[in-house]
Formats: C-alpha cells, sequence, structure tokens
C-alpha cells in the first residue's frame, strides 16, 4: 500500500460510528482523493456500514470497489 | 487498533456454550413442563415454531440487516427514508393479513399484554428511541447482531437484562404513575375507541399504505445497491417478516414479542445470588400473561419471575431462535467473526444504551417489535403512542451519539 494511501479499521465498531468516521476520513482527505494523490481503505465487518459507506461516497463522485477478505469486508476509495 | 479474536477454538468455544445453554434450557422446559403432566402437543408445536420463526427471522434480519433502530436512527442522522419505507410495507401487509386471522375467528384479539392506552407509552417509547440509538440495536437487533459475534451487541444485552431487572424495584412507584397517566377509556384499539368494527378501518389503511409501497417500488424507491454477499433487499425482509408476524398470531396466539424474557433473566441470575430478594420483590411474582393459546393445550400463564412458565415457553425460543438464526447466516457467509476491541466511549454507549432500553421496554411496556410489528397493525392506541415517543426519542439518541459517543477527530 503506498504511503498517500490511508487505512482505517472499523471491524467491531458499533453502528453509526462506522460510517460518521468513514464519512470524517473522506472529508478530511477529499483534495487528495479528488487528484488521485491518495486514497482510502476502510476495513468493516458491519454489512449495513458497507453498503451505506459505498452508497455515500459513490454520490459524493468518487469510485469504490468492495472486496469480501477473510470474515470482513474492505472497502477502497479513490479518485472520481 | 483491535484486537482480533477469529481462530478456531475460540469460535468453537462460543458455539459449544451456546449449544449447552440451548440444550439446558430445553431440558429444564421439558423437565418443568413434565414435572406438571406430559407436556402436550401443542405446547411442544408452540416451543418447536417460536424456534422455528425465531430461527428465519434471524437469517432474514442478517442477510438484510434490517435494524429498527438504524431505521429511526438513520431517518433523523442522515435523512434515510429506504427502511422506513420498508416498515410502512410491512405494517401495511400486516393489518390485512391480522385482519384476516381476526375474521377467521382462530385467534383471540386483540393479543395478550396489550391494555387501554397511558401516557407512560408515549414516555417509555422516548426513552426506549434513546436507548436503541445508544445501544446500536433494538431488543431484537441486538440479537440478531449478537449471533453474527458483534461485541457491542453483547455489551447491550448486558446492559439490557441489567435494566429489565432494575425496573422491578421501581415498578410500584411507575405502576402508580402509569395509573396517573392513564387516559379515560377502557378500550385498547382505535376501531374499539370509535365503536367501529376493525375492519372497517385496519383493511382501508392497510391498503392505502399498500398502495403507496407500490408507487415507490414502481420509482425503483424500495431498492439499494447491494454490494455484501448473500445480500438480501429490506423490502424482501419487511416482507418475510411480516408472515412471520402471522404465523406468530396464528401459532402462538401473539405476535412476536420479548422483553418480558429480559426480566426473567434477570431474575434467574439474581436468584442464584440473593433468592430472598426475588421472592420479595412483587414485580417477580406478577403474571401478566394469562390466555388460551389458539392451539389449546389449556390457559397460559406467565410472568417476568425466574420460573420457566408460559413467557419462557412463547419468548425463549424466538429467542434462541433469532441470536441462531443470524449465526447460521454469518456462518454460511464465513463472515462470523469476534472483535473484543472497542473504543471506551462505544463500550459505554452500548451498556447504558442498553440499560435505558430494558428499563424503558419494562416502563412503556413492550419494545418496539412488539408495538410497530405486533401492535400497529391492530391499532393498538398504546403501539400508536409508542411510536410516536420513539420517533423524538430517536432523534435526542443521535444527538447523544453524535456529540458524546463519536471520538474527537484527533482520536
Amino acid at each position: 500500500m503506498s504511503s498517500s494511501c490511508k487505512q482505517v479499521d472499523l471491524r467491531g465498531q458499533i453502528c453509526p460510528s462506522t460510517l460518521l468516521i468513514a464519512l470524517r476520513e473522506v472529508n478530511s482527505r477529499k483534495e487528495l482523493l479528488r487528484t488521485g494523490e491518495g486514497c482510502l481503505v476502510f476495513l468493516s465487518d458491519n454489512r449495513s456500514s458497507v453498503t451505506h459507506i459505498s452508497d455515500a461516497v459513490i454520490n459524493m463522485g468518487y469510485r469504490v470497489e468492495v472486496n469480501k477478505e477473510e470474515g470482513h469486508y474492505r472497502v477502497a476509495i479513490c479518485g472520481s | 487498533m483491535f484486537l482480533k479474536m477469529s481462530s478456531n477454538q475460540v469460535r468453537s468455544y462460543c458455539w459449544r456454550v451456546a449449544l449447552c445453554i440451548c440444550l439446558v434450557y430445553l431440558a429444564a422446559i421439558f423437565e418443568e413442563q413434565g414435572s406438571a403432566a406430559t407436556m402436550q402437543t401443542p405446547l411442544m408445536i408452540m416451543l418447536a415454531a417460536g424456534l422455528l420463526l425465531g430461527l428465519a427471522a434471524g437469517f432474514v434480519m442478517h442477510r438484510s440487516d434490517y435494524c429498527v433502530a438504524g431505521m429511526f436512527r438513520d431517518l433523523f442522522l442522515f435523512r434515510s427514508t429506504l427502511l422506513p419505507r420498508t416498515l410502512v410495507l410491512l405494517v401495511g401487509l400486516s393489518l390485512v393479513l391480522f385482519e384476516l386471522v381476526r375474521l377467521s375467528g382462530l385467534v383471540a384479539f386483540p393479543f395478550p399484554f396489550f391494555g387501554p392506552p397511558s401516557g407512560v407509552n408515549l414516555v417509555g417509547g422516548l426513552l426506549f428511541g434513546i436507548g436503541m440509538v445508544l445501544a446500536g440495536g433494538c431488543v431484537v437487533g441486538t440479537l440478531y447482531k449478537l449471533g453474527a459475534g458483534r461485541f457491542p451487541s453483547l455489551l447491550a444485552l448486558i446492559g439490557l437484562v441489567a435494566g429489565s431487572t432494575l425496573y422491578a424495584f421501581i415498578h410500584p412507584g411507575w405502576a402508580a404513575f402509569s395509573r396517573m397517566l392513564t387516559l379515560p377509556t377502557r378500550a385498547v384499539t382505535l376501531p374499539q375507541l370509535l365503536g367501529l368494527p376493525p375492519w372497517l378501518l385496519t383493511v382501508p389503511v392497510g391498503c392505502l399504505l399498500l398502495g403507496l409501497v407500490f408507487v415507490w417500488f414502481r420509482q425503483g424507491r424500495l431498492r439499494q445497491h447491494g454490494v455484501v454477499e448473500g445480500y438480501l433487499q429490506p423490502w424482501q425482509a419487511a416482507l418475510v417478516l411480516a408472515l412471520i408476524g402471522v404465523a406468530s398470531v396464528l401459532v402462538l396466539g401473539m405476535p412476536m414479542g420479548i422483553t418480558t424474557s429480559y426480566s426473567k433473566a434477570g431474575a434467574m441470575l439474581l436468584t442464584g445470588v440473593a433468592p430472598e430478594l426475588v421472592a420479595g420483590t412483587p414485580y417477580f411474582q406478577l403474571q401478566p400473561l394469562n390466555y388460551l393459546p389458539p392451539l389449546g393445550g389449556g390457559p397460559l400463564t406467565g410472568g417476568p419471575g425466574p420460573l420457566l412458565d408460559g413467557v419462557a415457553l412463547v419468548q425463549f425460543p424466538l429467542i434462541i431462535g433469532i441470536a441462531a438464526g443470524s449465526a447460521l447466516s454469518a456462518l454460511l457467509l464465513g463472515e462470523w467473526q469476534l472483535h473484543l476491541r472497542l473504543p471506551w466511549r462505544q463500550v459505554l454507549s452500548a451498556l447504558l444504551g442498553g440499560l435505558l432500553m430494558g428499563l424503558a421496554s419494562r416502563m412503556a411496556p413492550a419494545c418496539n417489535i412488539w408495538h410497530l410489528f405486533g401492535g400497529l397493525p391492530i391499532l393498538a392506541m398504546q403501539s400508536l403512542l409508542f411510536l410516536a415517543g420513539l420517533l423524538p426519542g430517536a432523534w435526542l439518541g443521535g444527538l447523544l451519539l453524535t456529540r458524546l459517543v463519536m471520538p474527537p477527530a484527533a482520536d
């Protein structure tokens, strides 16, 4: 993973902290995300949060890739 | 940040403990019922049906993450209306189906536990709304999330049992307060209050709600883009839950409800350390359940006390089933994981939210599932008041969550 790519582990957290933290991270790195210089990766085992995070960031104009790993989901967000 | 506890040994240990608890419970029920007389077939059918209905509900709730606490919370936090629209489907369909069951004469209406409305239904709904948002799930949401291995839900469950047990000691004062706030009517449902045959209200209201759902469906406003494996659309979950509700009414004689069992579980635990205290607490001697199950087998009675009575027979299988159904779904998807590390704010939120929810479920009385899935479809006035309190409660809970529970940006 490149140094401009930040990974946030949200596994086990209570709802809706996962979504709120994810949105805060996206907003704090929006310039890097827009220019394609950075990306964000969230790890979550909350099915609802995975759906809501990807929905929310797609609506904000970013590209999202969701992959299932061992027992959790990996939501990668990069530039539009 | 999190300590991951996902080894096969931990998983296997958890399952052995859960299986032992279920087996001990089932053995105890058979022992208890068998000591009075050979357990009758209708009661055995009720027990098995409760387990199966719970299994189905837990499985479906996990697949769609049908979280009623989230439904109300996100309505205010994110202006999300998808899940509330599916609730309209659930209530609309149940209004029509419950009325058909009533007209068939197979089940006595209104259901056991429902009574005339009181201001405490509103107050209870308000406190319940705050509690369920802080706990991260309602009484049923806590169970299906716990089944899937979510640690915050275990904390919420501990809070729920503690709150439900604590209520026993404030019950005399609260019961007096409830009588003061009782509305001047003996009517239980809106049709009874208006002196109308129930179908004259339930069928048109149900059809109106289903008409709305049809419009939303045509507009594609009931669907969500699912990115997780095995995703079940929330409207499909609502449909299944409405059918489970009707099956519960037909077999158990009442809609899904589980909150009296949290007090009962607390009383059972307390009996182990302070039996005199339980024996001397009037709330634990109450027998609010007293009805004739539709399948026969004679009157069934029960209450929040520590005995394996009618309440245990009706509610414990549902509780075990919901947690097991969700666990089964999570295991089949390979998503059963236990993460024990949690930010301290969320630990407190889950515990205190569960405590408040447990207290409120006794004060209201009953929970959101009972009132929304079972009471609204018969237009029970207690449930209408509960809903009126639940909405501002969820809003307040969301406010507390974002202000106090969310970690500061620097964390």
